[in-house]
């Protein structure tokens, strides 16, 4: 075995100590981590220009020159349709009542405030690349596209000596980003939370890595513990990326009631379903992914329209604070998320159980 | 899609174009994209002909072209033709 198995290309090529990367939209968990001495990275696509600048600026200020990344959703399929209230015209009658339904049986309240979904107006592509912009201009170490290739802004990256990695759920999604030049390959499996492919992650993994050559492979999907991270090292990954894992992090701004679902879940508590959005997610199951697996549900609606139907409920569910109704997105491992520890001490168990299991299989005098 | 939008900046002006060697084949778009008014993102699959009309995004130009006469789109999609960013589109 070697010295230090945990020391790999992409721990060389980012300049960190140990091969884990962590997806999260905060700030305080980002920072944490990476100066636990992983990697961190920043979801932002929800972040107007101004706010992803001034998110950069605050890492910055906090992690002493160490290198950061920011993760930017680019949009692949684009309908034709405008605005929300053409839109909203089109949800079939049949949809609303049910809908209505699931507020009636539930007690859904009013949202407090109007829905987010029609403050934010949709991403497109003018958006994306007003995100992409700020990217550039703040020369952020590393962007990842955590859906959608980023091929066209390869070279514009490079040029001002950003890193670019691209997530993928398919090989010929990874052969078309690894022949464009992406400096490392996000392969995400069928367990992780939020967005996934069909494929699980034991399956990606290897596919992946058989074609990447030089190109990093980063495992995701389900890679919640040590013994993880050891499976994908061996899988052929040089890394891990991670999610679920840090939501219950003690840095993480999630509110308290979900931090308690997620340490009372377990894998069986998530559901892959198009109920929320139209496309299919991995979340904590909730009344609303309940009611639309009934049998007698309608099928769900396609995105956007789905989303149009769901969004009332969500953002009432977290205005009252309703644990009943409240749901996040959730990986299958989230069942190892059993407790409430800080970033830094998450990354030096994971590492500690890595170096145990590599100990385990092959003996520490290998 | 928002609509081309020529005044816009030089940086996310939008340049519609069309590409006659594309127009008629046949192609697949692994789509999706962000879900508006949350953290989320989901994936989307079409199949169907290209038109051969494209538009690019800004500079460097983001290359969209539009998908048409689908044959696989997501259960409930409404429309018959989507717009689909040139590095998630594979020809046949």
């Amino acid at each position: 075995m070697p010295r230090d198995p945990l020391r790999t290309k992409l721990c060389d090529m980012l300049g960190i100590e140990y091969p884990i990367i962590a997806f999260t939209h905060c700030k305080d968990v980002a920072v944490a981590v990476i100066n636990a001495g992983a990697f961190a990275v920043l979801g932002e696509a929800m972040h107007t220009p101004d706010e992803i600048a001034a998110d950069i600026r605050w890492i910055r200020e906090r992690i002493d020159g160490k290198p950061y990344g920011i993760d930017l959703v680019l949009p692949a399929s684009s309908p034709l349709e405008g605005g929300l209230e053409d839109l909203e015209s089109k949800i079939p009658a049949s949809h609303r009542d049910f809908a209505a339904g699931i507020a009636k049986r539930h007690d859904v309240p009013e949202p407090k405030g109007p829905v987010a979904l029609h403050r934010w107006g949709g991403l497109n592509q003018q958006m994306a690349r007003a995100q992409l912009d700020v990217v550039l201009d703040e020369r952020v170490p590393v962007f990842t596209s955590g859906l959608g290739n980023p091929a066209f802004i390869l070279e514009a990256a490079h040029a001002r000596g950003i890193k670019v990695f691209g997530l993928i759920g398919k090989k010929r999604q990874a052969e078309r980003e690894i022949e464009a030049g992406v400096d490392a390959i996000i392969a995400q499996g069928y367990d992780a939370a939020g967005h996934t492919g069909t494929i699980g992650t034991f399956s990606i993994v290897p596919e992946v890595a058989a074609i990447a050559g030089n190109t990093p492979v980063i495992a995701g999907g389900g890679v919640t513990t040590g013994r993880h991270l050891a499976a994908a090292l061996c899988l052929g990954a040089s890394g891990v990326w991670t999610g679920t894992l840090w939501l219950a992090s003690r840095e993480s701004d999630e509110d308290m009631i979900i931090k308690e679902k997620l340490l009372a879940a377990s894998a069986e508590d998530t559901t892959h379903s198009r109920s929320v959005s139209g496309m299919t997610m991995r979340t904590l199951k909730c009344p609303w992914t309940e009611e639309w697996a009934k049998p007698d549900a309608p099928r769900p609606l396609s995105a956007p329209y789905q989303m149009l139907l769901s969004a009332r409920y969500t953002q009432a569910a977290n205005d009252h604070r309703r644990e009943d109704l409240m749901y996040e997105a959730a990986g299958q491992g989230v069942g190892f998320v059993t407790s409430m520890k800080p970033a830094r001490q998450i990354v030096f168990d994971m590492v500690e159980e890595a170096l145990g299991a590599f100990e385990e299989r092959v003996g520490d005098d290998a | 899609m928002s609509d081309p939008d020529p005044a816009a900046s030089s940086r996310h002006a939008s340049r519609p174009g069309f590409d006659a060697s594309r127009a008629g084949r046949r192609a697949e778009c692994d789509g999706g994209g962000g879900v508006p008014g949350t953290r989320f993102a989901g994936r989307e699959e079409f199949a169907g002909t290209l038109t051969g009309d494209y538009v690019d995004h800004g500079d460097p130009p983001w290359r969209w072209y539009l998908l048409a006469e689908l044959e696989r789109k997501p259960e409930g999609y409404p429309g018959d033709a989507v717009w689909c960013e040139s590095g998630s589109l594979f020809l046949s």
